[in-house]
């Protein structure tokens, strides 16, 4: 059971995906880069050349370092890469959502939550 | 039996969350792909080499949208969310910039009547200093003042597929994410409910059977 302690100082949202992705959820004001020395950004633009430990890295960053994340978004086609990372992270914050990108249309095949159903279901 | 109707009670109510999950994961879907459906549009019709993209970003952003996480009222145990806009400085500048506005008109007020009573003029300069350096620092702040809307970024004229996807990016982020990971939240909580009643059946059910097996061994003896 999560207290109100853990959520109250959660105020952003983070992003983990493609450029395009990226550039449209920043539109509507959720960027945060945090006061220097530190500088942390809230998201992480992902291309062909990002290594999944990078991925990883920033999953890392927005689900157990930092404390002002409630909720992470991340493309469902970045989240395969760090599959076992997101089926095996069941904090309730922050939460994490699978978006679609692009060019990879939502597949609920790959959505946790609907996994999480079937297996519900005994499927 | 009790059991089981708490139980399909349950499973009522989480099929009733997955039918909502799925709705809103289809009104999400249709956002995102209008969306990305602008920026390409967007992008086509931008000048040669510019693209919309993070070259583009300011590097000292500041969230507009936040969460805010409150406990459920359906069931303590998880929490709501919900995405709200927080107020912008520039209101608060605004009503600022009136006060310094309203200091300028009693300067000069102030530096009429004292021409007409005597013409003082070293208090009157005095004055003047006074009452210009209350001003000068509260004048200066609209300048500093940065706009928080991120379309900025990305120019002063924008184009309408751009200001079209962050129309859509607003309402996916302030209307559906919040309502998802709310639902989200909600189902695994049942989940873990569902189990656990399935559990006390099981228990129930195999204690049921051991008095069963224990009163027909007696009715054999007997």
């Amino acid at each position: 059971m999560a207290s109100t302690a853990d959520y109250k100082d959660r105020q952003f949202l983070a992003v983990i995906g493609d450029e395009d992705s990226v550039t449209g959820l920043l539109l509507a004001g959720i960027g945060h880069v945090t006061d220097p020395p530190d500088s942390q950004k809230n998201f992480l633009v992902v291309d062909n050349k990002t290594e999944t430990s990078a991925i990883e890295a920033a999953f890392e960053s927005f689900t157990e370092q930092r404390k002002d994340i409630g909720i992470v978004l991340i493309n469902q086609h970045i989240a395969d890469k760090i599959r076992h990372r997101i089926d095996t992270y069941t904090a309730a914050f922050p939460t994490v959502l699978e978006i679609p990108s692009k060019e990879h249309p939502y597949d609920p095949e790959k959505d946790s939550v609907l996994r999480r159903v079937r297996r519900l279901f005994g499927e | 039996m009790e059991e089981r109707a708490d139980i399909d009670h349950l499973l009522e109510r989480y099929l009733h969350l997955l039918h909502e999950y799925t709705s809103l994961r289809a009104e999400l879907n249709k956002l995102q792909a209008g969306l990305y459906q602008n920026l390409a549009r967007a992008n086509f019709a931008a000048e040669r080499g510019m693209r919309y993209g993070q070259d583009q970003y300011d590097d000292r952003m500041q969230a507009s949208r936040r969460v805010v996480a409150l406990p459920s009222s359906s069931s303590p145990a998880c929490a709501t969310f919900e995405v709200v806009k927080v107020e912008e400085p520039g209101t608060a500048d605004a009503a600022e910039a009136s006060v310094s506005k309203n200091d300028e008109a009693v300067v000069s007020e102030v530096q009429s009547t004292r021409r007409e009573e005597d013409g003082n003029k070293k208090e009157e300069e005095e004055v003047k200093d006074s009452l210009a350096e209350e001003t000068k620092p509260r004048s200066s702040e609209p300048k500093a003042k940065k706009t928080k809307d991120p379309l900025c970024w990305f120019g002063l004229i924008t184009p309408m597929p751009l200001r079209q996807a962050q129309a859509q990016s607003v309402q996916a982020v302030e209307d559906i994410v919040p309502k998802l990971v709310s639902i989200n939240a909600e189902m695994a909580q049942v989940e873990i409910e569902v189990r656990r009643a399935r559990k006390k059946r099981a228990k129930a059910e195999a204690a049921a059977k051991k008095s069963e097996d224990v009163t027909s061994k007696e009715e054999i003896t007997v």
